[in-house]
C-alpha cells in the first residue's frame, strides 16, 4: 500500500466512526446537533481525503461542482418551509438515486477496457437499479407531496402482474449485459434503467397519502442500500458502510411507522391499501349512525377556559393550514392561565416521519410537552379537553371495534376517553385512509367546521379578550 | 316558526315551586341559528336567574301578552306537563292553538287525562321522559342530564344536616373520620352522589343489582359491595329488573351490616312502570347512629325507604330522612341550561325551522312523540333488537320522576385489550439497546476493516466480495443498534441527516473523475457529484436548522 492509500484508509474508517456518531447523536434532542457535526466533520474528512490524495485529475472542475452543489443545497435548505419538509426531503432522496445511477453508467464505462468480469457487471446492475427506482420513485413521492400529483393511489387493473414482469425483465436483462464485450452492453443498461426508472413511479403512484411517511422512509432506505451497491460496484468500504448505515435506518423507520399503522412492509411496497372493495359485500361495515354535535369558537373558548388539562392532537390538517403558530400561542395563552397543556404526536401523523414534532419545534413548543402516543394515552382518561386539529385516521376508535374495518388493529389515540373531544375540521370528510370516522357522532364529540389556522386565530382570539 | 316559552311556577302553587325554564340566554342562541323565532313569557327565567333582559341580549323577544304568547306558538318548549294556568284562566292545552308542537315532561302514563286532551287537540306532544336510551340520544336525554344534577345535589343536601367533616382530618384538637357514604343504584344520578361525595373527602360504596356497573364505580374511586349471591339485574334501558326473595335477602342482610357504619345513605332505585322499591326497612334506620343522613331520591315513586315523606325532612329514631323531589331544581340554572340543551338537540335532530319535520322513521322523534295529528301514538311499536343490551330503547311507560336512576350513559367503544399497556400492539419494540453493544460492534466493525484490508490486500473477484459482505453485514447491525435508539420526535432530522450521509455517493464520482474530461464517463461523474453535494449541503444545512428550532 501507498502511504497515501493508508492516509485514505484511515480517514474513511474515521468518517465511517463519525456517521454512526451522527446517528447515535439523534437519540435524544440534547446530542442531536452534536450528531449532525460529527455528520459534517465525517464528510469533509471522506471528501477531503480524495481531494488530497491526488486521485483526480480535474481539481478545478471537482471543487466547482462540490461548490455549485453546496450552494444549491445550502439555499434549498435555508428557503424550504418546514412544512414543506416532506417534499424536501423525497427530492433530496431523487438526487443520491441519479448520482448512483451516473455512477454505475460512469463505472461501466470506465471499466469496459479492463474486463472487470461478470462479478462487477452484477453490481454495476445492480447500483443502477435501485438507483434508478429510488430516483423516480423519489419524483413521484416529491409530486404527490407537493400535491402536483394527485394523493390518491393509482391502482391499474393487473399493478401486481405489471409490477412482477417489469421487475423479472429488468432481472433478465441482467444476463445478456453480463454477457456483453466492451461497452456492447451499454444498450441493455440504459433499457433496464428506464424499465426500473418505471417500476418506481409505478410503485410510489400506487401508494395513498396517509401511507407516505412509509414510503419516504422506504426511499429513504434504498438511498442507503444504493450507496452500499456503489460501493461494493467501486469496491470502497466507505460507500458500503455508510450505504448500510443509511439503508439499515431507513429500514428502521418503515418498520416503525408499519408497525404504527398495522399493516405488513409489503402491503406498503406494493400499494393498493385503502382502495381495495370491502371483501363481502354482506357485511359491509355500517356506516356511523348518527349526527356530529357542532360547536362555536366561543363554547369552545370556554371550555378550555375551565379544563384544568387539555391535550391537542395535531395532524397534517395543521401542516396544510400552517396553524403551528397560531396553535403555539393558544397553548401559551392556556399555560398562561395555569391549564396544564400537552400535544399528543401519533407516529404517523403528517407525511413524514416525525412530521408534527418539526412543525412544533419551528412554531418554538418546547419538545418537554410533546408526547408520543404510548406516554399520553393513559392519560387521556383524565384529560378534559381534548383537541383535534386536522387529524382523522389516527384518532379513529374503529381501530379498536371494527375488525371490518381497513384500518382494525392500528394503534390509536385514544382521544373518546377524555371527558371532552373537540375535532377541529374543514369538512365532515374522511380522512386519507378513506375510512368513516365513528369518533365524530359520539356524544362526548363536538366539531369545530373551519380551516385550522383561522379556526385557532379566532381562538386565540377570544381566549386573550 | 316560532318558539314559546313560558313561566313554569306561579306563586300559588303548591311547594316545590318549579325553578327551571325550557330556555336558557345561552340556548335561546342556539335556537335562533336554527332558524326560530322565540318569544319568552315575562318572567319565565327569574326562577333560574335568567332576567328578561338576558333573553332580549340573545335575541329572544318578551311576550307582551301571555295568553297570546301561547296561541302564537308553533313550538311550546315546557319543562312540566301541560297544567292549568289560574291566572290566564284556561289550560295550557286550550291556550295553544290546533296543531302545535309540545316538548317537555309529559309522562303519559299517569297523566291519561292530559294525554286525551292533547289528542283532542290534534296537538304534537314530544315526551322528554320517552326519548329512547340509545347512544345517538344521549345529548337528548334529559333524565340523564337532570338525574346527574340531582345526584351532586343529594350530596350536599345531606351534608348540609350532616353534622361532621366529609372529609377526615388531624387536627390539633383531635382527629375526625371521615364520613362514610353509600349510594344504592349507581345509575347517571348514583354516580353522580358518588362522585360528589367522593369529592368532599369521603369514602364512597355504592351497591347495584348490576354486575356490569362495578367497572364504574370502582372508576370513582367507590367500593362496589357485592352479596353472596349470583343473579345479574339487568333490567335493560339502564334500569334494574326484580329481583328474586333470595337474592333479596341476602341484599338486606347487606344494608343492615352496612347500617351500623356508614354515616349517609342515598337511594336512587327504581323500577320502569313500578313503585319504587322499598329497600330501605325502617330496622334498617333504626340500626344507624343518630345524626346519619338518609337522601331518598325516589321519593316522587314513592320512595326506596319505609320513612320517606315526599318534600319532607323527617327524623326518624334521630337519623334525618329527606325526601325532597325538587333536587336538580335546587340548582336551576344549571338544570335549566342543560335541559335547554337537550331540546335543542332534539330540535335540531327533527330539522330546525327550516328542515322541520316530525320523522316517524327517526327512533328518537317516533319514541318521544305521544301525541301526533290526532292519534294517540304512545307507546311506540316494539322494535326487535334494536340496539345492543343496555341500549335497549326505554320502556315508555317508565313513571320515572326526573331523579331516575338509569344507567351511565354507555361508555362508547371502551376496549380493553387494545388499550395502555394492553395487547395492543407496541410501536418502540426495538428501543432500548445498550449502548456497550453498539460500542462493541462498532470497534468489531473498524476491526474487520483493518484485519480483511491487511490480510488481503490485494484480494480479487469472490474473496473480495467475502471481506465486503463482512463489512457490509456488520455495517448493517450497528446502523440497526444505533438506530433504534433514535427518538420518534427526531425522525425527520434523522432522514435529513441520512440523506446527506447518503450523499457519499459522491465519492463513487470523484474517483471516476479522471482521464480526459470530455470522455462521457467523466461527465457523468462530474454530474454525480454535482446531484450528490446538493444533497449533502442541503441535508446537513436542512437539519441543523431544524435541530436548532428544538428546545426544552
Amino acid at each position: 500500500m501507498k502511504p497515501m492509500d493508508v492516509f485514505e484508509a484511515i480517514a474513511w474508517v474515521l468518517a465511517g466512526i463519525l456517521f454512526i456518531n451522527s446517528l447515535r447523536g439523534l437519540s435524544s434532542q440534547e446530542t442531536a446537533r452534536r450528531g449532525n457535526g460529527f455528520g459534517v466533520v465525517g464528510m469533509a474528512l471522506a471528501i477531503g481525503a480524495i481531494l488530497i490524495s491526488g486521485r483526480t485529475d480535474h481539481l478545478g472542475a471537482l471543487i466547482g461542482a462540490l461548490a455549485i452543489g453546496a450552494t444549491v443545497g445550502g439555499v434549498m435548505a435555508q428557503r424550504v418551509a418546514m412544512t414543506s419538509m416532506p417534499e424536501m426531503v423525497a427530492i433530496l432522496h431523487s438526487f443520491v438515486g441519479l448520482a448512483a445511477v451516473l455512477v454505475g453508467f460512469a463505472a461501466y464505462l470506465d471499466s469496459a477496457g479492463e474486463g472487470g468480469g461478470a462479478a462487477l457487471g452484477i453490481e454495476i446492475w445492480l447500483d443502477v437499479l435501485i438507483g434508478s427506482i429510488t430516483f423516480t420513485g423519489s419524483i413521484m413521492a416529491f409530486l404527490k407531496l407537493r400535491g402536483s400529483v394527485s394523493g390518491r393511489p393509482l391502482l391499474l387493473p393487473g399493478r401486481h402482474a405489471f409490477n412482477l414482469i417489469a421487475f423479472s425483465s429488468s432481472l433478465a436483462l441482467c444476463v445478456p449485459f453480463v454477457m456483453a464485450t466492451g461497452t456492447e452492453g451499454l444498450p441493455y443498461l440504459i433499457v433496464m434503467s428506464v424499465l426500473a426508472g418505471v417500476l418506481g413511479v409505478h410503485l410510489v403512484a400506487a401508494i395513498g397519502g396517509a401511507d407516505m411517511p412509509v414510503v419516504v422512509s422506504m426511499l429513504n432506505s434504498y438511498s442507503g442500500w444504493t450507496a452500499s451497491a456503489a460501493g461494493f460496484m467501486l469496491k470502497n468500504n466507505l460507500l458500503i458502510i455508510t450505504g448500510a448505515l443509511v439503508g439499515s435506518s431507513g429500514a428502521i423507520l418503515s418498520i416503525i411507522m408499519c408497525r404504527a399503522m398495522n399493516r405488513s412492509i409489503w402491503n406498503v411496497i406494493f400499494g393498493g391499501f385503502g382502495a381495495e372493495p370491502p371483501k363481502s359485500s354482506g357485511n359491509a361495515p355500517a356506516a356511523p349512525v348518527g349526527d356530529v354535535i357542532a360547536t362555536s369558537i366561543d363554547e369552545l373558548a370556554e371550555e378550555l377556559a375551565n379544563a384544568k388539562q387539555v391535550v391537542i392532537v395535531p395532524g397534517y390538517g395543521m401542516a396544510v393550514a400552517r396553524a403551528q403558530h397560531a396553535v403555539k400561542q393558544l397553548v401559551d395563552l392556556l399555560n398562561k392561565r395555569g391549564i396544564l397543556t400537552r400535544f399528543a404526536i401519533h407516529p404517523v401523523a403528517g407525511r413524514l416521519p416525525g412530521h408534527m414534532n418539526v412543525l412544533l419545534a419551528e412554531a418554538s413548543v418546547s419538545y418537554d410537552i410533546v408526547l408520543e402516543m404510548d406516554e399520553i394515552n393513559g392519560d387521556l382518561p383524565q384529560t378534559d379537553v381534548v383537541l383535534v386539529v386536522g387529524a382523522n385516521d389516527i384518532v379513529n376508535p374503529a381501530a379498536q371495534t371494527d375488525t371490518s374495518s381497513p384500518i382494525y388493529g392500528m394503534p390509536v389515540l385514544e382521544v373518546w376517553h377524555a371527558k371532552r373531544t373537540v375535532v377541529l375540521k374543514r369538512s365532515r370528510g374522511v380522512g386519507y385512509a378513506g375510512v368513516d370516522n365513528p369518533l365524530f357522532v359520539l356524544p362526548g364529540t363536538r366539531m369545530l367546521f373551519a380551516d385550522a389556522k383561522v379556526g385557532m386565530e379566532q381562538l386565540v382570539a377570544k381566549l386573550s379578550a | 316558526m316560532r318558539i314559546a316559552v313560558v313561566r313554569e311556577a306561579l306563586a300559588t302553587d303548591p311547594l316545590p315551586l318549579e325553578t327551571r325554564v325550557a330556555a336558557t340566554p345561552d340556548s335561546i342562541k342556539r335556537l335562533i341559528a336554527l332558524g326560530f323565532e322565540v318569544s319568552v313569557e315575562s318572567g319565565a327565567g327569574e326562577a333560574a336567574n335568567f332576567p328578561d333582559s338576558q333573553y332580549v341580549d340573545a335575541g329572544a323577544t318578551i311576550a307582551a301578552d301571555a295568553r297570546e304568547n301561547y296561541a302564537a306558538a308553533d313550538v311550546l318548549l315546557k319543562v312540566r306537563p301541560l297544567r292549568e294556568r289560574p291566572d290566564l284562566g284556561a289550560d295550557e292545552v286550550d291556550l295553544l292553538r290546533d296543531g302545535a308542537t309540545v316538548l317537555g315532561f309529559f309522562y303519559p302514563g299517569r297523566n291519561t287525562e292530559l294525554l286525551e286532551r292533547a289528542r283532542a287537540k290534534k296537538l304534537t306532544v314530544l315526551a322528554m321522559e320517552c326519548v329512547p336510551r340509545i347512544s345517538r340520544a344521549q345529548k337528548m336525554d334529559a333524565l340523564s342530564s337532570q338525574a346527574n344534577i340531582a345526584g351532586y345535589r343529594a350530596v350536599l343536601e345531606a351534608a348540609n344536616r350532616y353534622g361532621s367533616f366529609f372529609t377526615g382530618q388531624m387536627t390539633a384538637a383531635g382527629k375526625v373520620p371521615p364520613a362514610k357514604v353509600l349510594v344504592i343504584g349507581a345509575g347517571v344520578a348514583g354516580l353522580a352522589a358518588l362522585g360528589a361525595a367522593k369529592g368532599l373527602g369521603a369514602i364512597i360504596r355504592s351497591f347495584d343489582t348490576r354486575a356490569a356497573v362495578r367497572e364504574q364505580i370502582e372508576s370513582m374511586g367507590g367500593e362496589f359491595l357485592e352479596v353472596t349471591f349470583k343473579e345479574d339485574g339487568d333490567g335493560g334501558g339502564g334500569y334494574a329488573k326484580e329481583m328474586s326473595p333470595a337474592f333479596l335477602e341476602a341484599e338486606y342482610a347487606l344494608f343492615r351490616k352496612q347500617a351500623k357504619e356508614v354515616d349517609i345513605v342515598i337511594t336512587t332505585a327504581l323500577i320502569p312502570n313500578k313503585p319504587a322499591p322499598k329497600l330501605w326497612f325502617k330496622d334498617m334506620v333504626e340500626l344507624m347512629k343518630p345524626g346519619s343522613v338518609i337522601v331518598d331520591m325516589a321519593a316522587e315513586s314513592g320512595g326506596n325507604c319505609d320513612v320517606t315523606v315526599a318534600n319532607e325532612v323527617v327524623v326518624h329514631n334521630g337519623v334525618i330522612v329527606l325526601g325532597f323531589t325538587d333536587l336538580a331544581g335546587r340548582l336551576p340554572t344549571t338544570a335549566s341550561n342543560l335541559y335547554g340543551q337537550n331540546l335543542v338537540h332534539l330540535l335540531t335532530d327533527m330539522g330546525g325551522a327550516k328542515g322541520w319535520k316530525v320523522d316517524f322513521d327517526d327512533e328518537v322523534v317516533r319514541g318521544a312523540t305521544v301525541t301526533h295529528e290526532g292519534e294517540i301514538t304512545w307507546p311506540p311499536p316494539v322494535k326487535p333488537a334494536a340496539a345492543p343490551a343496555p341500549a335497549a330503547p326505554k320502556p315508555a311507560a317508565a313513571p320515572a320522576p326526573v331523579v331516575a336512576a338509569p344507567v351511565a350513559p354507555p361508555a362508547p367503544t371502551k376496549s380493553k385489550g387494545h388499550g395502555h399497556g394492553g395487547g395492543g400492539p407496541k410501536v418502540h419494540l426495538g428501543s432500548a439497546r445498550s449502548a456497550p453493544l453498539t460500542w462493541l460492534s462498532i470497534v468489531a466493525l473498524a476491526l474487520s476493516y483493518f484485519l480483511l484490508q491487511n490480510a488481503a490486500p490485494d484480494a480479487t473477484g469472490l474473496h473480495l466480495f467475502a471481506q465486503q459482505l463482512t463489512i457490509f453485514a456488520l455495517s448493517c447491525f450497528v446502523g440497526w443498534q444505533v438506530v433504534w435508539n433514535v427518538a420518534p420526535a427526531l425522525h425527520t432530522p434523522l432522514m435529513s441527516v441520512t440523506n446527506a450521509i447518503s450523499g457519499i455517493i459522491v465519492v463513487g464520482g470523484m474517483l471516476h473523475l479522471s482521464g480526459d474530461l470530455s470522455r462521457p464517463a467523466a461527465l457523468l461523474a462530474l454530474a454525480a457529484v454535482l446531484f450528490a453535494t446538493i444533497n449533502i449541503g442541503g441535508g446537513f444545512m436542512v437539519t441543523r436548522r431544524m435541530l436548532k428550532m428544538f428546545h426544552r
